[in-house]
């Protein structure tokens, strides 16, 4: 009797760890700096789950601004406080934070999610409580479907699309096979490159799409190479890219493959080794902020933020963090223009709405009343892998 | 379509297809020898990448080393679990295992994640260089040790169920286990024995596929769920089975890409799967009935 107790008690703990992760949960307090009452803002970030690889170097990034800001006196005399949740890659969890951040924490703003779909799972709670939302993600939906509270860093598809068929314009590549992610993030790229294409004299000769954690796809593009395309257009994030770029190599494709900001890891590198060789891809300066203009003043942000993050945690910060930076002093620099007491969340948004020009690390933010993104083309630019490192693609043409 | 296409096509099958195979062969081992479906088999398949990239990278050893550091110690973990989570569930009531297997999958996919980190982890191919062409058609060198490693598994399981005294045993166990136990057999040890084998092959698969996907702690479930769907289509009863089950899967999604859509090529191969079992709910080899009750 007593060893089936064991064996229950076993199995009930292995139910228990695998389910703890989602839930833990702790509100850091950021500082003791300053008597005065903290400014509170919550974040809630994938630190656990798929989504990790990106949820980790942002939580990195927050803690190292705030620890910086309340350093140098916090916001008006007041110190930052930032509440983490993590979501654990997890809609239901990301809801469930939002509701705790705004109810019982009473946070003035919230920054996150880091994905797309738990970004949108916060948005019923973020209206419904009237709290601004600075989201990480970059779904077009996030700000495509307007909503006056939620607000996002990253380069949304709408702005990707045009940037690369414009490059392919250029480049005189006039058919072009598509391969994606079936996922929310690739097929919002497909969908929207299918729109555009046309505008840039472009044709989609093929079409392909894989399923997350598929380990070949020879055969997708065994088709995409029948349809002798001049270039490929990769639509994905994920650990799938790799194994794209692998396979078009052993098939002997010789059509460039272009990628989205998603590929913008070391990973995809290290895992497709060789094939990895002139792949291309858009993303934002942060990674060469030298392709800012030396001296400039988004060039000095930059490489600030890339020194100070480097010598905290002995790697470069990747576009990740940068989004992390980005959302968080945008939400800094609202509070800054606010009195410092007596203001409530709905003025945090509207001061938010009001951010013009503000120099981040993935570009120059100048919201509007219809824009929550706020970015343009000219915040991205091309790369491609040189020697196994990537460069400006047009230092390497 | 030409034939240099369609080839390449069947090698794309057959490649993803050899990966279902060694997962299966993980479920068909288990569930000899205790009757339940181990749903923690994709964790050993992500403990054998992550294992021989933590043997290569710390100690700088060769390659083939630190594989069959990653598989072996991928065993000890298969053992370690059985002993400490199986076992002491005396009764070996089916329902109650497998909850504990699907716990045991969480707890080990949680413990690779802060053991090695969220990033994907990758090895370099076993034998570098170019792709070979036949008829048309490339292949790349993993692939091959991708089918040489699957064939070298099936044949010796084989050997061992068929040519010594231990598989005998295992076998006699899955037939009738007080049987088994009357002449002199420990049914007890012939589990933990599967698990070490089970484990071990999955090892293998995440071994041979890292060089070409990567691996990440949150690999297991993808894997488990196309092994699974292999053992179910082939038949759960010997490792033949499994074998021609997982081919067969990996062909029907590559030829579904081919001739259908990309994007519902795991539909048409689950409609298949159901199909096939409406008509043979054992499999396609499976025995009709099960000696053990």
């Amino acid at each position: 009797m007593r060893r089936r107790f064991v064996a229950l008690g076993v199995a009930v703990l292995l139910c228990a760890v695998a389910v703890l992760p989602g839930c833990t949960t702790d509100g850091e307090p950021g500082v003791d700096a300053g008597d005065a009452e903290p400014i509170r803002i919550g974040a809630v970030l994938s630190v656990t789950g798929p989504y990790a690889g990106l949820g980790v170097p942002e939580r990195n990034a927050i803690e190292l601004e705030v620890a910086r800001i309340n350093d140098a006196g916090g916001i008006n005399g007041r110190p930052l406080e930032v509440l983490y949740e993590d979501d654990a890659t997890d809609e239901a969890a990301a809801q469930a934070a939002a509701v705790k951040l705004i109810d019982r924490d009473g946070v003035v703003a919230i920054i996150g999610a880091t994905g797309t779909g738990q970004s949108m799972a916060m948005r019923g709670d973020v209206e419904r409580a009237g709290v601004a939302q600075v989201s990480m993600a970059g779904g077009n939906v996030i700000t495509g479907e307007f909503s006056e509270w939620v607000f996002q860093t990253p380069w949304p598809n709408r702005v990707v699309v045009p940037f690369i068929l414009s490059y392919l314009q250029e480049q005189g590549m006039t058919r072009v096979a598509l391969i994606s992610d079936s996922g929310g993030y690739g097929k919002d790229g497909v969908q929207i490159t299918k729109e555009e294409a046309a505008g840039f004299g472009v044709e989609i000769v093929a079409e392909e799409t894989y399923q997350r954690d598929d380990k070949d796809m020879t055969a997708q593009l065994t088709i995409i190479r029948g349809a002798a395309p001049d270039a490929i257009m990769l639509w994905g994030a994920g650990s799938e890219a790799p194994t794209v770029l692998k396979n078009a190599k052993d098939l002997g494709i010789e059509a460039p493959i272009i990628g989205a900001p998603g590929n913008a890891r070391l990973e995809l590198i290290e895992g497709a080794g060789d094939a990895a060789e002139g792949f291309t891809f858009a993303a934002g300066h942060i990674l060469l902020p030298e392709s800012y203009g030396v001296g400039t003043e988004a060039y000095e942000v930059a490489t600030d933020f890339v020194d100070r993050y480097t010598e905290a945690y002995g790697v470069g910060p990747d576009i990740f963090a940068g989004h992390a930076y980005d959302a968080l002093h945008i939400v800094v620099e609202a509070l800054k223009r606010l009195p410092a007491e007596g203001f409530d969340a709905a003025d945090v948004r509207d001061e938010i709405e009001a951010t013009n020009g503000f120099i981040g690390v993935g570009g120059t933010f100048t919201y509007s009343a219809d824009d929550h993104n706020g970015l343009s083309e000219s915040d991205l630019t091309l790369y491609r892998v040189v020697d196994g490192v990537w460069v400006l693609a047009e230092e390497a043409e | 379509m030409g034939t240099a296409e369609l080839l390449q096509f069947a090698i794309a099958g057959l490649k993803n297809g050899s990966i279902y195979a060694l997962v299966a062969l993980g479920f068909t081992i288990v569930y000899a020898s205790t009757g339940v479906i181990n749903f923690a088999q994709g964790e050993f398949v992500m403990l054998g990448g992550m294992l021989s990239w933590w043997s290569y990278s710390m100690f700088d050893v060769p390659l083939v080393v630190a594989g069959l550091m990653g598989v072996a110690l991928t065993a000890v973990v298969g053992i370690v679990f059985e002993l400490v989570a199986i076992r002491p569930r005396k009764d070996g009531n089916p329902l109650a295992l497998i909850i504990i297997t699907v716990g045991g999958s969480l707890l080990l996919s949680s413990l690779a994640r802060h053991a090695f980190g969220p990033l994907e982890k990758s090895l370099p191919a076993f034998t570098p260089g170019p792709s070979f062409r036949v008829l048309g058609a490339a292949i790349d060198r993993q692939t091959l040790w991708i089918f040489a490693l699957t064939a070298i598994a099936v044949v010796l399981l084989s050997l061992l169920y068929t040519r010594t005294r231990v598989g005998k045993a295992m076998r006699a166990c899955s037939i009738d286990r007080s049987a088994a136990r009357l002449v002199g057999v420990d049914p007890r040890s012939m589990v933990t024995l599967s698990f070490a084998l089970a484990a071990a092959l999955g090892a293998l698969a995440g071994l041979a596929t890292t060089p070409l996907t990567q691996t990440a702690f949150n690999i297991g479930p993808s894997f488990g769920i196309k092994g699974f769907a292999a053992a179910i289509l082939g038949g759960l009863g010997n490792p033949f089975a499994a074998v021609i089950g997982g081919l067969t899967l990996g062909l029907l999604e590559s030829m579904s890409i081919a001739f259908i859509s990309s994007t519902f090529k795991d539909a048409i191969s689950l409609l298949v799967l159901l199909l096939v079992l409406f008509v043979r709910p054992q499999g396609m080899f499976g025995r009709a009935v099960r000696e053990k009750v």
